[in-house]
């Protein structure tokens, strides 16, 4: 067949990969400006403790240091719920005391030694369950439960579906606290000039930068210019006002001169937002032909000192009440403050902690059945028809039996028992996860939106709030509006994350910007469109429904001649096309990432390691915008997947509250030796709401690879795992125990 | 004797509370070792009294350093890295600083032909050394082979660490141009893609390690 598309569904390098490959890009942690004064934080030693008093006098004296800020100096802006700009109780070991600007990094870090802190040391608790003892000491006032009781969710009578069961099976999962560890640091340069604000930030929120730091500031939203044209990764953490920029700022306004701040990285591991550790409690009901009949559920988010989201566990609770088709739920949500570095999204939000301990429960209970673990899936996934049982809200597609479907016969799923008898030391094994959960949500209130400019030559401008953080969202941009408008692709630039360009389309995080991004771009174009083709009907002396655009050129129906479109666009009555697509959301409409990942993977069972030979990740994306972008996605979410599967752990001493692996060399990620096999199929179920029928692929392609590898080690050694990561100690403690 | 002073930044600092030990603050007291040793060795000018060190520790020194083909006489202190060089004092923001602690690679570049981390060479050991950065690889718009190459695979995602994961490639092929697979993965290992778009990459070095 072919494509009704002229763009859409063709591989395309990444518009901004020549600035990219050459070095040229400017990212914001390489800019500098003349009289910049450099920022250091003085961190917390204590993983709780109330400042008794603060002396800045010594380092206000050091040659070369132009401000010490600490709490008394701080506007009561908050930029969570719980996160003071510079706090007076230290609730965490890296929590953020005072901030020194100098004229050069070395002499702010001198300077931070000359600061004399009277810390009034606290009891602290870094668990949980123990944070909710009433016992425990209190990290706020109203305690450490956020919200003061637990959120509950129920549907049918949970009860009632366990007496139908025939199998019970309940277990407990646990998943680490995980680094998004992007390229670049959290960095922010803030240039205050002119009763203007500019800043160069690493975000993938600009128009949440500037409305946080023009509440924290008090100036108006047009007096700041946010700015983040490169930006070396994010993944969750960069979405919101931090507290760095708003330091940034301060220091600008209050010197006068530049203030730039990068966080080094043992400070980022503790600084930013880490994806939240959660203890799972699943019991599920079963009858014997594998019809789930209740799904009972508990969560304990361990949300750190400052939680970004006051739903964390729910996030989590999301999966095991929204994936299966279930008439009988019942869940309790604990999202709970600990004295450990502040949490927020990582590739979702509770997502990958939910999927990994759904999807491994689920492969148990088909080994208790006695069923395969594809069909006991594909019996209870939630059908198109079901929907969203957790939000209550329709699916606008459903490639969930297509991914499974595709991705068993890719990967042979049936042959997978006609293995060898396995003798050796090294063990094969054979494993399977689904995910399906909401991402890019359109939510009334959010914006969306976008800017196109067909200038006289015929070329286009496209504007987008979006961030380009790596996922190739300039590209998409341009793509769309190409289509859209019938130019040639290689016409088109786009400008993104620009709050004095662009248009607010909310923050580039949730799988969201293929969606709001790209409808706001697509209205934008087909505003443009319709401008261009009311002139061309003047000109040409036609009916303007019959007029088309192919590749940048104008035709009438029923002729092949056509008009080149820069004969048309220069006859502009303003000169200029200026299409604007903007959209009052009115309902909540979440999109689904549907998908199957199988994994085979070999267990060395003299070493304890793990060696992923193959992944085949079959993702519903409803349309493909870009194939070449989409799949290099999904490839990169496998593999940070497998990372969480099998050594990703930032590690807090239970003793001192202290991270011991801040850094990349004890923080384990995979690198390119790791790398297996991966089989990309991509199923398109053409979205009903989505630009094209596209729905977003960011976070979908990071949560099934640890259960698929926990079921596949699984099948191999016959030692079951509810604990991420599945270390080679993990390993061998695990064939140990089932020795004894 | 300063040189005593110089030694203890480690334990000053945590007294003072603060979180970290910095590779930089013990490079600061071993600085005066690792630079006397290299100094030696080195034409540097002795240090003027009048020149009075603003961080304790810190000498200054001059070093003879071909960057890119062009020869750069640059006074440099003791502890700064050859990163800090780059990026700070030249504007060679290409090669980027992710880790600071040769855990990641986002530094590399070439010096006399070998791939190495620019985070944790001192900049004075960069004396009387060649190094080459992603800058001086294309030429204008006409872009070096391995840079056409990681263009049209995708090889790149948010392109931080791409620049030197180009180099790590260059310093590589240049050795061993028909390079393996095996060989190709051992040779990038130390180059950490956070987007991981290692399977692009991958096949970007390889077509162009089957066509040599």
């Amino acid at each position: 067949m072919i494509s009704e598309f002229r763009v859409v569904g063709k591989p395309q390098p990444k518009l901004d990969a020549i600035e990219k490959v050459t070095g040229r890009a400017k990212y914001s942690s390489d800019y500098v400006l003349p009289g910049m004064l450099h920022l250091k934080i003085l961190r917390s030693p204590y993983p709780h403790a109330r400042i008794v008093g603060i002396d800045t006098s010594a380092a206000l004296a050091l040659p070369g240091v132009k401000a010490v800020l600490t709490h008394k100096d701080m506007p009561a802006y908050r930029p969570n719920p719980w996160m003071p700009l510079l706090t007076d109780v230290a609730r965490f070991v890296g929590d953020d005391i005072a901030v020194v600007a100098a004229v050069d990094e070395d002499t702010a870090i001198e300077a931070l030694g000359l600061i004399k802190v009277n810390y009034q040391v606290l009891p602290f608790v870094l668990d949980p369950e123990e944070a909710l003892k009433p016992s425990a000491p209190k990290l706020f006032p109203e305690g450490n439960l956020i919200g003061g009781a637990p959120t509950v969710v129920s549907r049918g009578d949970v009860e009632k579906g366990f007496a139908e069961a025939d199998i019970i099976y309940e277990a407990r999962y646990k998943t680490p606290t995980v680094n998004q560890a992007p390229a670049e640091s959290r960095v922010s340069l803030a240039k205050w000039e002119g009763g203007r604000l500019t800043i160069w930030d690493s975000t993938q929120g600009p128009f949440e930068v500037q409305k946080g730091v023009a509440k924290a500031l008090h100036i108006p939203m047009s007096k700041v210019h946010v700015i983040c044209e490169f930006m070396g990764g994010g993944f969750g953490d960069k979405g919101y006002p931090g507290r760095h920029q708003i330091l940034a700022a301060l220091i600008a306004r209050q010197t006068g001169r530049p203030a730039r701040i990068e966080l080094d990285r043992d400070e980022y591991y503790v600084a930013g937002l880490r994806r939240y550790a959660a203890v799972i409690d699943l019991k599920y009901g079963v009858k014997k032909d594998g019809t789930l009949t209740a799904i009972q559920t508990k969560v304990f988010a361990n949300s750190g000192a400052y939680a970004q989201f006051a739903a964390a566990a729910l996030g989590v609770m999301q999966v095991p009440m929204s994936v299966y088709r279930c008439a009988n739920m019942q869940g309790e949500a604990y999202t709970v403050s600990t004295n450990t570095p502040a949490t927020g999204p990582f590739r979702c939000v509770g997502h990958p902690q939910g999927t990994f301990a759904q999807e491994v429960h689920m492969d148990i209970i088909a080994q208790k059945l006695g069923m395969d673990p594809v069909e006991l899936r594909l019996k209870n996934y939630a059908r198109l028809e079901d929907g969203d049982q957790f939000r209550k809200i329709p699916f606008t597609s459903n490639g969930m039996e297509e991914c499974i479907l595709r991705g068993a016969e890719a990967f042979k799923w049936k042959d997978r028992m006609k293995v060898a008898s396995q003798t050796g030391p090294v063990k094969r094994g054979f494993g399977v996860a689904v995910h399906a959960c909401s991402h890019g949500g359109m939510m009334p209130g959010m914006p969306l939106s976008g800017m196109v400019k067909v200038n006289s030559d015929g070329t286009v401008n496209v504007f987008s709030g979006a961030t380009e953080l790596g996922a190739g969202q300039k590209t998409t941009m341009g793509m769309i509006a190409a289509e859209e408008l019938g130019v040639l692709f290689s016409s088109v630039s786009v400008t993104t994350a620009d709050t004095d360009m662009t248009t607010d389309t909310g923050a580039t995080s949730g799988s969201r910007q293929t969606i709001t991004g790209g409808t706001g771009v697509k209205m934008a174009a087909a505003d443009a469109k319709n401008q261009l083709l009311d002139i061309a009907a003047v000109e040409l002396k036609v009916d303007k429904k019959d007029l088309s655009i192919r590749d940048s050129v104008v035709y009438v129906a029923g002729s092949d001649k056509g008009t080149p479109l820069d004969q048309i666009a220069a006859k502009a009555p303003g000169g200029v096309i200026f299409g604007r697509g903007v959209m009052k959301i009115p309902t909540n409409v979440f999109f689904h990432g549907f998908a199957a990942q199988f994994a085979e993977v070999e267990v060395d069972t003299r070493n304890g390691h793990v060696k992923v030979l193959k992944i085949v990740a079959a993702h519903d994306l409803g349309r493909v915008i870009n194939p070449l972008g989409a799949e290099n996605q999904i490839e990169g979410g496998v593999i940070q997947g497998m990372g969480f599967g099998v050594s990703e752990d930032q590690i807090i001493d239970k003793a001192s509250g202290v991270c011991v692996n801040p850094n990349h060399l004890n923080y384990k990620m995979l690198t390119i030796k790791d790398v297996p096999e991966i089989q990309t199929i991509m199923v398109e179920s053409v979205d009903a709401v989505g630009p094209y029928g596209a729905k977003g692929i960011g976070e979908p392609p990071y949560s099934p690879p640890a259960p698929a590898i926990a079921n596949a080690i699984s099948n191999a050694i016959g030692v079951r795992f509810s604990e991420l990561p599945i270390t080679n100690r993990a390993i061998l403690m695990g064939l140990k125990a089932a020795k004894a | 004797m300063e040189e005593e002073q110089d030694m203890s930044p480690v334990g000053e600092e945590r007294e003072s509370g603060k979180l970290r030990v910095s590779r930089r603050s013990f490079l600061k007291g071993m600085g005066v070792s690792t630079a006397a040793a290299a100094m030696s060795q080195a034409v540097v000018p002795p240090l003027e009294a009048e020149t009075a060190p603003l961080v304790k520790g810190v000498r200054e020194a001059t070093i003879v350093t071909e960057i890119n083909g062009r020869k750069y006489r640059l006074a440099v202190k003791s502890h700064w890295t050859l990163l800090d060089v780059l990026r700070r004092e030249l504007g060679l923001t290409g090669t980027k600083k992710t880790c600071d602690r040769s855990s990641c690679g986002a530094c590399t570049v070439i010096m006399d032909g070998k791939a190495i981390y620019a985070c944790s060479l001192l900049a004075i050991e960069a004396d009387q050394h060649k190094i080459t950065t992603i800058e001086a690889l294309s030429d204008g718009e006409n872009l070096h082979p391995i840079q056409a190459a990681f263009i049209r695979e995708d090889a790149l995602q948010c392109g931080f660490c791409t620049p030197a994961m180009i180099m790590s490639t260059k310093a590589l092929l240049d050795s061993n141009p028909r390079a393996s697979l095996t060989e190709i993965k051992e040779a990038l290992s130390g180059n950490i893609c956070r987007c991981a778009a290692y399977p692009k990459i991958t096949k970007a070095v390889l077509s162009l390690a089957q066509k040599a």
